[in-house]
């Protein structure tokens, strides 16, 4: 019996086809991986299973049932639940409370257990007790009464689990639930899976982590370009084959580079007990103090949430630091406005390249020059030179080969790669001095990922110096000279780039420094 | 080719709110029991069709260009600035003051002067938000909203007190002297004032699509964090095009004052005022200079066309207000569909409909 099938199952957006005929099915009671790269497909077929989007032809069927949802509602009620990469919960409320939010238990009055009324009163006693029992009954370890904002991010997703356990679900999505954890976090949410599976549910997992896939699936669907292009039993199947379906061709995930000593080349930029606070008054980077000198990368690594997104504010004048001081060879930097900063020499890629990267309405070639169209070859008199600015484009495109289908639109029409190239074009052709890359390469597919890599290598090579902020821990150690690693705003631990392995940056990323 | 296409859909969305204002009003005149095509059309004709006409429409439309612009340079850069009214009247306002008070200096200098005063005073009032918007993060909405009664009780009390010509019968300040008046050129309504209005048009077009800072603000309205993620400095650019806005305001309201109403009443902005009138100008040509340009004709057409309609038919001239009411009622009708799913929603009802239709049209 199959939990869920599907059949010609087809969504357009537009001309675009983000699913096409897709056919598959999902048996019941089995741990059911679906890989491809990032823009494959996978979530839009996961939204139309989940009521999130429906489907331009084709049907579902859940239990063997035809279904038609429009809503999530309507998905949890025929057994089908979602847990979202970024969770849903709120932080002031008790773990109980959250997962009884929407479907909460009132009093009931009675008398004599013959009247019964419903009250407006929430019994909160009950609702606790109900938790308990379920969290006992799938072994997640969690005491029911904690606040939601003083755990962890991997017992978060386990109130989003219980959440939909709650509500009888017995088909589980899960999109990208590891991105956010620690290898450690993940291992236990491993263990967990195989719980769930024991316990006749049936798990669906959108990733493109392949170790996990090996660790516990029990079949892999794997999706390229909106089409299903092989599904195999996991215990048949090897990394390699499920890497070389996703991408279409064979791939060399590892990245190149001679290693060098940099003890005598000049200190690039420092960073002296950097500490700043957010708007809560909450400290949220300590003492952080690191230089790197000229052709080093510098990776830092952590579990997002750590007080890297304030780094790279703070570094990129986007944030005031309350202590500390920042120096590009010897000149201050230190709470200057982002465009002296980009003026003195500093390359910027941020991390969320819709918000701070690029205007998605404005066209490319104004996007190519934000941040440098003060420049005297692009602004005379502070009127914009229209010919320059084109010219300009069309270089860029041509030697960062970023694909448009046209030239004069806006940066919208671009899929995230390329978006993504948009933004290392404008800053690598700055001249710039540093380069700050944070996340450089999230959610961008496998081409675009070598490519950067590439671009960042080059930097390298001519001797510029680079800090790189990724929670991507594989490109962190392909990549990096040498690793901090970032944990509740301070740096826990250094580690040489070619000396580091995957458990003991996990420790470090865990906070546990020994 | 996708430059041509968004135009086109922007005319669309300029000419369908106008076209359906239209087709309402005229059902009003039918009701009425008058021809609502002979209406139009004698407001039309005699309002852009006659070179007298024509000239007065122009005058007309010259400060709602430039309210228009005022308007239009803010709400690009997402700031909504509601001050443009108040700015306008205090600009007006002290121009007048400034017509009045000097006498017996070249009409050049004078008018000079005037004109100079209403723009300061334009920027002086509109600096007030910008400085708690740019460096206080204080919502520019709400305070211009206010500052606009504000500014109406400043001026009562100025023109009922110390300004007040005691020879009129209502309130009202001194006449300006004749230095300070724009001279009536070809005998008709038409001053100087609507060319000084062309000329900052063409500077604001220079602006949004030709300089640093048209790009500065475009990139501000469309993503702020962009803006600054890139090293533009929102704070201070905030203030500038609030300060341009507010200049741009006041001498709208100089201008008005200097060539058609001569001394400073109560009512002296009209029925909505310079300023509100100058922000549906705004939305309606889209925050383009161009845009702009033709829909302020058109709106003044409306005004002087108003006032042949008394003349020469029985319909009221109030019509005209109707057509406005109902102009900016579809106008909004337009930011639904743009911001909510109901575009979505009556497509999922139109489609409804029409496969029920197919079924019965194959039985």
């Amino acid at each position: 019996m199959n939990a869920i099938r599907t059949e010609n199952l087809t969504k357009k957006y537009g001309s675009f086809v983000a699913n096409a005929n897709i056919n598959l099915s999902i048996p019941k009671g089995e741990i059911t991986a679906i890989v491809g790269e990032n823009g494959a497909g996978k979530t839009t077929l996961m939204n139309m299973f989940y009521g999130l989007g429906r489907p331009t032809s084709g049907a579902i069927f859940v239990n063997d049932q035809k279904v038609d949802f429009s809503s999530p509602l309507d998905a949890i009620h025929c057994g089908l639940g979602m847990v979202h990469q970024h969770f849903k919960l709120v932080p002031s409320l008790a773990i109980y409370e959250n997962i009884m939010l929407g479907a909460e238990l009132p009093k009931t009055l009675s008398f004599k257990d013959r009247f019964r009324m419903q009250s407006p009163f929430i019994d909160k006693r009950q609702e606790r007790i109900v938790i308990e029992k379920l969290i006992h009954d799938y072994q997640f370890e969690l005491d029911p009464s904690e606040r939601v904002e003083n755990i962890s991010i991997g017992a978060k997703q386990r109130v989003e689990i219980l959440k939909m356990l709650y509500r009888n679900v017995d088909i589980l999505i899960f999109d990208e639930p590891t991105a956010v954890l620690t290898p450690q976090e993940v291992d236990e949410l491993l263990v967990n899976f195989r719980e769930l599976k024991e316990q006749g549910k049936t798990i669906l997992l959108i990733t493109h982590k392949l170790r996990e896939v090996m660790d516990v699936s029990d079949q892999v669907i794997v999706i390229r370009r909106g089409k299903v292009v092989g599904s195999r039993p996991t215990i048949q199947t090897s990394v390699e084959e499920i890497a070389t379906m996703m991408v279409g061709h064979e791939v060399h995930l590892q990245t190149q580079k001679e290693a060098r000593a940099f003890s005598k080349s000049p200190v690039a930029y420092q960073v002296n007990g950097l500490s700043t606070t957010n708007y809560l008054g909450k400290k949220v980077l300590d003492n952080i103090s690191f230089e790197i000198r000229e052709g080093e990368i510098l990776g830092i690594a952590g579990v997002e949430g750590n007080g890297q997104s304030e780094l790279v504010k703070v570094l990129s004048g986007l944030m005031l630091s309350t202590e500390g001081g920042v120096q590009l060879y010897g000149e201050d930097l230190t709470n200057q406005w982002p465009c002296e900063i980009r003026k003195s020499g500093v390359g910027i890629i941020p991390e969320d390249r819709y918000a701070q990267g690029l205007c998605k309405e404005m066209s490319l070639g104004d996007n190519l020059i934000a941040g440098y169209h003060g420049n005297s070859r692009f602004c005379k008199n502070n009127i914009l030179d229209q010919k320059n600015i084109c010219q300009n484009r069309d270089e860029l495109l041509n030697k960062y080969d970023i694909r448009v289908a046209d030239p004069e639109g806006t940066v919208s029409q671009l899929s995230g790669g390329n978006a993504q190239k948009v933004i290392i074009a404008r800053e690598f052709d700055s001249g710039l001095r540093v380069l700050i890359a944070s996340q450089p390469t999230r959610g961008v597919d496998i081409g675009s990922i070598e490519f950067i890599h590439r671009c960042i290598l080059n930097l390298r090579q001519q001797n510029k110096a680079v800090l790189l902020i990724s929670s991507e821990l594989s490109e962190i150690m392909g990549l990096s000279d040498r690793i901090l690693v970032m944990y509740k705003g301070k740096i826990v631990g250094e580690v040489a780039g070619d000396k580091a392995n995957n458990s003991q940056l996990g420790l470090l990323m865990a906070g546990i420094t020994k | 080719m996708k430059n041509n296409h968004s135009v086109i859909s922007s005319i669309y969305s300029a000419l369908i709110p106008i076209v359906l204002a239209f087709f309402v009003g005229g059902i009003i005149i039918a009701v009425i029991g008058e021809d609502p095509f002979l209406t139009y059309q004698i407001m039309i004709q005699k309002s852009l069709f006659t070179s007298q006409g024509i000239l007065k429409t122009l005058h007309f439309a010259a400060p709602l260009i430039l309210t228009g612009l005022g308007i239009a340079i803010t709400f690009k850069a997402n700031i909504f600035n509601m001050g443009v009214e108040g700015a306008a009247v205090l600009g007006a306002f002290f121009a007048g003051v400034v017509g009045f008070s000097i006498k017996g200096i070249n009409p050049g200098v004078h008018i000079t002067l005037c004109l100079v005063t209403g723009m300061l005073v334009g920027m002086i009032v509109t600096l007030i938000p910008a400085i708690l918007k740019a460096y206080f993060k204080v919502n520019e909405m709400v305070v211009t909203l206010m500052l606009n009664y504000v500014v109406v009780e400043i001026v009562k009390f100025l023109a009922q007190g110390v300004f007040k010509d005691p020879a009129s019968g209502y309130v009202s300040t001194y006449a300006i002297a004749d230095s300070a008046m724009f001279k009536k050129i070809f005998n008709s309504d038409l001053t100087l004032f609507f060319f000084i209005a062309i000329g900052v048009l063409i500077i604001f077009y220079v602006i949004f699509n030709k300089s640093k800072l048209g790009f500065e603000i475009t990139a501000m309205g469309k993503n702020p964090e962009f803006a600054e993620a890139t090293g533009m400095n929102v704070a201070q650019k905030i203030v500038l095009i609030m300060l341009i806005s507010g200049a741009v305001s006041g001498l709208a309201g100089a201008g008005f004052l200097m060539s058609e109403k001569y001394r400073f009443t109560l009512d002296f902005s009209g029925d909505p005022g310079l300023g509100w009138d100058g922000m549906l100008v705004a939305l309606l040509g889209n925050h383009s200079p161009i845009g702009i340009l033709v829909v302020a004709i058109f709106y003044a057409a409306l005004k002087t066309g108003s006032e042949y309609i008394g003349l020469f038919t029985n319909v009221p001239k109030d019509i005209v207000g109707v057509i406005q009411g109902i102009l900016i009622l579809f106008l909004s009708v337009r930011f639904i569909s743009q911001n909510t799913s109901l575009r979505v929603k009556v497509k999922k009802l139109f489609s409804k409909i029409r496969p029920n239709k197919l079924k019965n049209d194959e039985c």
